[in-house]
C-alpha cells in the first residue's frame, strides 16, 4: 500500500503547490481564478494529508448539516432575515485558506483544533437562532440565553448552568469578519451614515451598525455591557443598549489592571455585582458545584496551553501560526470554559504535541527562516495572514499577544480565591491583556519574542487604534536598541477597504526583500488581487 | 443462502459507499460546494439582503 | 461695550503655559502640577504649597515631534501637549497628575516619564484609574485612586500633609473662586449680558491655568467691573448656543462662532466650566476628602461615563442648561480622533433634536485652529437656520 501511495505521490507531485514553487514551476496561486479567491481545485498535498484534509472536510459537512437540520426553520429564517449569516457560507473558503500549506502533524493539529470551533459555533448559531425573538422564538424560550459583550469573557456564566451565554458581537460582527472581508463595511457605513466619523475603531463602528441596522439577534431577558477592551468599546455599547432596549449592566472594569492592589478588590465586587445582576433578573442563583466543576476544566486547559508554550519555545511543534491563534482567540474568549469538548480535544492535541517534540518534529518541512511575535490586535479581515507569511517567506508566526490572555488558575475549592482568581482572568482578556493598562503590558513583548525565541516582531498597527497608536514610535526604537526585526502591518482591523490584505502583505514583502533582501518561497503569492475574494 | 445475501448487501453498501466516496471526493477536489455558494448562492442572497427595508435608526 | 479692564492682561497669560503668574508662584517656592482632565480633581492639587495648572500647548500648530511618537491619528490635544514638553514648554512643573480618561492621553502621560522631555530631576507622573460609572463601587474605587496615586504620590514626594484640616482650607480657598466665577457666568443667561461668550472663555482658561491666589484678585476686579458694565444697547448676536463637546482652550474658536452671530452663553466642555466651578459641599459627618471625591464624581459630565444614569445625566444637564441660559441650539464640538465624542455627538445630538427638540450642530476640529472657513460656513449656516425656525415659531414668514 505505501508503494502505491509513493508511486502516485510522484505522479501528482506536480499539483502539488509547494513542490511547485520549490522547483520554479509555480505555486499557490495557480490553482485560483483572479480577485475572486476561489479555488479551481483544492490543494494537492499528496495521498495521505489529502485524503485526511477531505475527511476533516466531510466532517465539517456533516456538522453543517447537523447545524441545520437541528433548528431547520429558524436556520432558513436567519439567512433570510441577516445579511451576515449569508457571509457564513464561506467557511469552507476561508478553512482552506487558513490551512493552505499545511501538512502532516501540523495539518492535524490545525483540523482538531478547528472542527472544535466549528462543532461549538454551529452549535451555538442554531441555538441562538432558534431562540431568537426576532425569528418567532417566544419571550419564554429565549430567556434561557444571557446575551452579553463579546469581550467579557464567559467563565463567569458557568456558574448559572442554566442560562446559555451569548456573546452578542460575535455572530454578527466578529466571527463572520475572519471568514468574509466584506461584510462589516457594510455595517461600518451603516454607523457612517449617522454620522459616525470614519477615524474611529472600525470593529466598534461595526458592532455600532450591527445595531443601528438592527440586526442583533434578540434573546435573553438583561444584557451584560463593559468597557472592555477599550474607548470606543465603551462608546458603542451606548448605542447597543438603547437599541436592543434590556435591562443592562455595565461591567466596568479596571482599565489600568496591573495596579493589582488596587484594580483586583475593584474587579472583583464588579463581577459580584455581575452575578447578583444575573441572579436578580433571570430569577436563579449561582451554583458553585457548577462553577468549580468548570474550573477544572479551565485549569486543564490553561495548564495544557503552558506545556504548548514550551514546545512552542522550541519550534519542534506541530502548533504553529493561525491553527494556534484562532484556536487559542476562540477557546478563550468565546467559549472560556463553557464547552468540555475543547478539553477532549486539547488532550488529543497534546498526545500529537508530545510525540512532535520527541521527535524534534520540524513544521513546513523546517523551512521557517525566521520566528516572529506577533504583537497588537491582528486584523479580523485577514486571519490567514500568519499562513500567508510562512507559505510566502517562512515566517513563523510563533505567537501572538492574544494568546497570552489570562492564563491563571482558578480555585476549585476556595469561593473567596475563586471570585478573585475569576476578577483577575476576566480582566486579562482578548486585546486588553496587553493592548490596555498601562505601558508596561505594550513593553512586554520584548521579553515574551526573547522568551520565545524569535528574531522578529511583527507589530499589528491598526490604524484606527489610539491606544497603541500612542506608543507607535517607541516601540520602533525599542526594536532598534535590542536587535529584532521589526515590521509594522498597517490595517484597519474590520475595514478591508482602507488597508487591504494586498497591502498588509506589502508590508512585509518591503521588509523582506528590501530590509533582508531574501527571496520569497513562493514567488506567486507575493502580490495578488484578492480583493473580492470571502 | 445467509452468507450470499451478506455477501450481496456488503457488495452494495461497498459500492454506494465507493460511490459516495467518488462523489464526495469529486466535489471536495474540485471546490465543487465553494463555487456553487461564490457565483450562484451568495449573488442571489446579496440581491435579497440589498432590496432589504432595515429598520435602520438610533432610537 | 467698553473693554474689560484686565482682558488684555488675561489673554497675555494665556500665550504661555509658563505665564508671568505661574513663574511667580514657581520662584516663591511653590509647586506647579500639571493636569489634563477634570477627573483629577482640581481641588486636591491646590493643598499646601502646591498649585494646580491646567496644560494647554497654546500657539502649537505643527506637533511634529510627538506627530512621530504619536502619529497623526491621535488627538491632536495630547500631541500637542507632548509637543510643548518637548520644546522645553513645561520644565517649570514639579509633577503631571494624570488620567487614564482616554488611550490617547494615558498614553502622551506615559511618554511624559518614558522619553523624559520636563528636564527636572526631581519631576514625575502619576496617573489614576477613573471610574466608569457614577455609583457606590465606582466612588469607593474612585477614593482608593485618588488616596494611592494623588494624595499618596504627594505624601512620598514631598511629605505633604494631606490631612482633612488641609482639604478642608483648600476647599473654601477653591469655593471662593468658584463663587466669582459662577456670578460672571451666570451673566450670561441674562437677555443682554454684559460678557461674551468669548470674555469669559479667556476668564475660565485663566482660572484654571493660573494659580489661584495670584489670580482671583483680577477676576474679582472682573466680577465688580461687570456688575456694572453697560450691555450694547440689543443684544448683538442672532442666536445664543450652548457649546459642548471635548477639549477647548482656544478662545479664539469661542470668537469664530461669536462672530458667526452664535453668543456662546455656556460652556460645557473640557475646560469649560459646566462642571467645574460648582462649590464643593462637605455635608455632615462627611470627610473633606469624601466630599471632593463625591463632587466631582457626581458633576462629572464625561462621554466615558457608560451607566446608564451617567448617560442620561449628560444629556438631561444639557436640555437644562439650554433652557438655564435661554439657549436657541447646542452646537456639538468633537476634537479629531477623540473617540468618546464621536460617539457621543452622534446618539446625543439625536436625542436632543428628536426628543428635545433643540437644534443641533455636530463640527469636528484641530487642537490648533484650522479649516477657519468650513468652521465658519457650517456655523453661519447653523445660525441661520436658528434664525428661520424663531420666526417660524414666531409665526413669521
Amino acid at each position: 500500500m505505501g508503494k502505491i501511495i509513493d508511486l502516485i505521490d510522484d505522479k501528482l507531485k506536480v499539483f502539488d503547490p509547494i513542490y511547485r514553487a520549490e522547483n520554479g514551476l509555480g505555486g499557490q496561486r495557480d490553482r485560483y481564478y483572479d480577485r475572486t479567491g476561489v479555488a479551481k481545485y483544492r490543494e494537492w498535498r499528496g495521498v495521505k494529508d489529502t485524503l485526511y484534509d477531505y475527511e476533516r472536510w466531510l466532517i465539517n459537512v456533516v456538522s453543517m448539516v447537523k447545524m441545520v437540520a437541528s433548528a431547520p426553520i429558524p436556520i432558513m429564517k436567519g439567512f433570510w432575515e441577516y445579511r451576515w449569516m449569508g457571509s457564513y457560507l464561506g467557511t469552507f473558503m476561508f478553512i482552506d485558506r487558513l490551512f493552505e500549506g499545511y501538512r502532516d502533524q501540523e495539518l492535524r493539529v490545525a483540523h482538531l483544533q478547528m472542527h472544535a470551533i466549528v462543532v461549538n459555533l454551529t452549535k451555538r448559531i442554531a441555538y441562538i437562532l432558534s431562540h431568537d425573538r426576532r425569528l418567532g422564538a417566544s419571550m419564554e424560550k429565549s430567556s434561557s440565553l444571557l446575551p452579553m459583550d463579546e469581550t467579557l469573557p464567559a467563565f463567569f456564566t458557568t456558574g448559572f448552568p442554566d442560562l446559555v451565554p451569548m456573546p452578542l458581537q460575535t455572530l454578527p460582527e466578529f466571527i463572520i469578519c475572519d471568514i468574509d472581508q466584506h461584510i462589516e463595511p457594510y455595517y461600518i457605513d451603516v454607523a457612517e451614515s449617522f454620522g459616525l466619523p470614519a477615524d474611529v475603531c472600525s470593529r466598534c463602528a461595526a458592532e455600532t451598525g450591527v445595531a443601528l441596522d438592527d440586526a442583533f439577534p434578540l434573546a435573553g431577558k438583561a444584557m451584560i455591557a463593559t468597557n472592555m477592551p477599550c474607548n470606543a468599546s465603551e462608546a458603542t455599547s451606548m448605542f447597543q443598549r438603547r437599541r436592543i432596549g434590556m435591562p443592562d449592566y455595565v461591567a466596568s472594569m479596571s482599565m489600568i489592571h496591573n495596579d493589582e492592589d488596587t484594580a483586583l478588590p475593584f474587579d472583583r465586587k464588579i463581577m459580584e455585582e455581575v452575578i447578583a445582576f444575573v441572579e436578580e433578573q433571570y430569577d436563579t442563583k449561582w451554583n458553585w458545584k457548577a462553577f468549580f466543576k468548570a474550573a477544572k476544566n479551565f485549569n486543564e486547559q490553561n495548564t495544557y496551553e503552558l506545556e504548548k508554550w514550551d514546545y512552542m519555545k522550541t519550534g519542534y511543534t506541530a502548533e504553529v501560526g493561525i491553527s494556534e491563534t484562532l484556536y487559542k482567540l476562540f477557546e478563550w474568549q468565546s467559549v472560556n470554559g463553557t464547552d468540555p469538548y475543547f478539553n477532549k480535544v486539547d488532550r488529543k492535541v497534546m498526545k500529537i504535541l508530545r510525540k512532535c517534540y520527541e521527535k524534534k518534529y520540524e513544521p513546513f518541512g523546517g523551512k521557517t527562516r525566521h520566528r516572529a511575535f506577533l504583537w497588537g490586535p491582528s486584523a479580523v479581515y485577514y486571519t490567514d495572514f500568519p499562513t500567508w507569511c510562512q507559505n510566502a517567506w517562512g515566517l513563523a508566526i510563533v505567537l501572538n499577544m492574544d494568546s497570552t490572555m489570562g492564563f491563571n488558575m482558578i480555585s476549585t475549592d476556595d469561593k473567596d480565591k475563586a471570585l478573585d482568581d475569576l476578577a483577575l482572568l476576566t480582566t486579562k482578556a482578548c486585546m486588553r491583556h496587553m493592548a490596555v493598562g498601562g505601558w508596561d503590558n505594550i513593553n512586554a513583548v520584548w521579553e515574551w519574542a526573547h522568551n520565545f525565541n524569535c528574531d522578529m516582531v511583527l507589530m499589528n498597527d491598526n490604524i484606527a487604534c489610539k491606544g497603541m497608536l500612542g506608543v507607535h514610535s517607541i516601540m520602533e526604537e525599542q526594536a532598534r536598541d535590542l536587535g529584532f526585526h521589526f515590521i509594522f502591518i498597517e490595517h484597519d482591523l474590520e475595514d478591508s477597504r482602507t488597508v487591504s490584505r494586498q497591502n498588509m502583505r506589502d508590508c512585509v514583502n518591503q521588509y523582506m526583500s528590501i530590509v533582508l533582501g531574501e527571496e520569497p518561497l513562493d514567488p506567486t503569492i507575493i502580490t495578488f488581487d484578492d480583493s473580492e475574494a470571502f | 443462502m445467509n452468507m450470499k445475501l451478506v455477501a450481496k448487501i456488503l457488495g452494495k453498501v461497498g459500492l454506494f459507499g465507493f460511490l459516495g466516496f467518488v462523489g464526495t471526493f469529486s466535489l471536495y477536489m474540485f471546490n465543487g460546494e465553494n463555487k456553487l455558494i461564490y457565483y450562484v448562492i451568495r449573488p442571489l442572497l446579496n440581491k435579497h439582503y440589498d432590496h432589504q427595508v432595515r429598520d435602520k435608526r438610533i432610537v | 461695550m467698553k473693554d474689560l479692564k484686565h482682558l488684555i492682561f488675561f489673554e497675555n497669560l494665556l500665550q504661555d503655559a509658563q505665564n508671568e503668574l505661574v513663574q511667580q508662584a514657581v520662584n516663591e517656592g511653590k509647586r506647579a502640577l500639571g493636569y489634563n482632565c477634570y477627573y483629577v480633581p482640581e481641588v486636591l492639587l491646590n493643598l499646601g504649597d502646591c498649585f494646580s495648572t491646567r496644560l494647554r500647548a497654546p500657539r502649537c500648530t505643527s506637533p511634529d515631534v510627538a506627530t512621530y511618537y504619536m502619529t497623526g491619528r491621535t488627538c491632536p490635544y495630547v500631541r500637542s501637549i507632548l509637543e510643548r514638553a518637548i520644546e522645553g514648554g513645561y520644565n517649570h512643573l514639579s509633577a503631571v497628575f494624570g488620567s487614564e480618561s482616554c488611550a490617547a492621553m494615558e498614553r502622551m502621560e506615559e511618554q511624559l516619564y518614558l522619553l523624559k522631555p520636563i528636564k527636572r530631576d526631581d519631576f514625575f507622573v502619576t496617573i489614576i484609574d477613573p471610574p466608569l460609572k457614577g455609583d457606590q463601587t465606582n466612588l469607593d474605587y474612585y477614593k482608593v485612586q485618588l488616596k494611592k496615586h494623588v494624595l499618596g504620590a504627594m505624601e512620598r514626594a514631598w511629605g505633604m500633609d494631606v490631612s482633612d484640616e488641609v482639604m478642608r482650607a483648600a476647599i473654601e480657598k477653591f469655593n471662593k473662586l468658584c463663587r466669582v466665577i459662577t456670578e460672571i457666568g451666570n451673566l450670561r443667561k441674562l437677555p443682554n449680558p454684559p460678557i461674551t461668550g468669548y470674555e469669559f472663555h479667556v476668564i475660565m482658561l485663566v482660572s484654571e491655568v493660573c494659580p489661584h491666589d495670584l489670580i482671583l484678585p483680577y477676576l474679582e476686579e472682573t466680577l465688580e467691573e461687570l456688575k456694572t458694565r453697560k450691555p450694547d444697547p440689543e443684544f448683538p448676536f442672532r442666536a445664543r448656543v450652548v457649546l459642548a463637546g471635548s477639549e477647548v482652550d482656544d478662545p479664539e474658536f469661542t470668537k469664530l462662532i461669536e462672530m458667526c452671530g452664535a453668543m456662546v452663553v455656556a460652556d460645557r466642555y473640557c475646560f469649560g466650566s459646566l462642571p467645574s466651578r460648582e462649590e464643593i459641599e462637605i455635608r455632615d459627618g462627611e470627610s473633606a476628602f469624601d466630599a471632593i471625591a463625591r463632587h466631582y464624581l457626581h458633576w462629572n459630565q464625561c462621554a466615558r461615563f457608560m451607566d446608564g444614569m451617567k448617560i442620561d445625566q449628560r444629556h438631561d444637564k444639557l436640555a437644562e442648561l439650554v433652557k438655564e441660559y435661554h439657549a436657541d441650539g447646542i452646537i456639538y464640538e468633537n476634537m479629531k480622533f477623540c473617540e468618546f465624542w464621536s460617539y457621543e455627538k452622534v446618539l446625543a445630538s439625536h436625542i436632543m433634536i428628536e426628543e428635545n427638540g433643540i437644534p443641533c450642530a455636530t463640527i469636528e476640529k484641530e487642537y490648533a485652529l484650522g479649516s477657519v472657513g468650513q468652521l465658519r460656513t457650517r456655523f453661519q449656516a447653523f445660525v441661520e437656520s436658528l434664525e428661520i425656525k424663531k420666526i417660524n415659531a414666531e409665526g413669521g414668514v
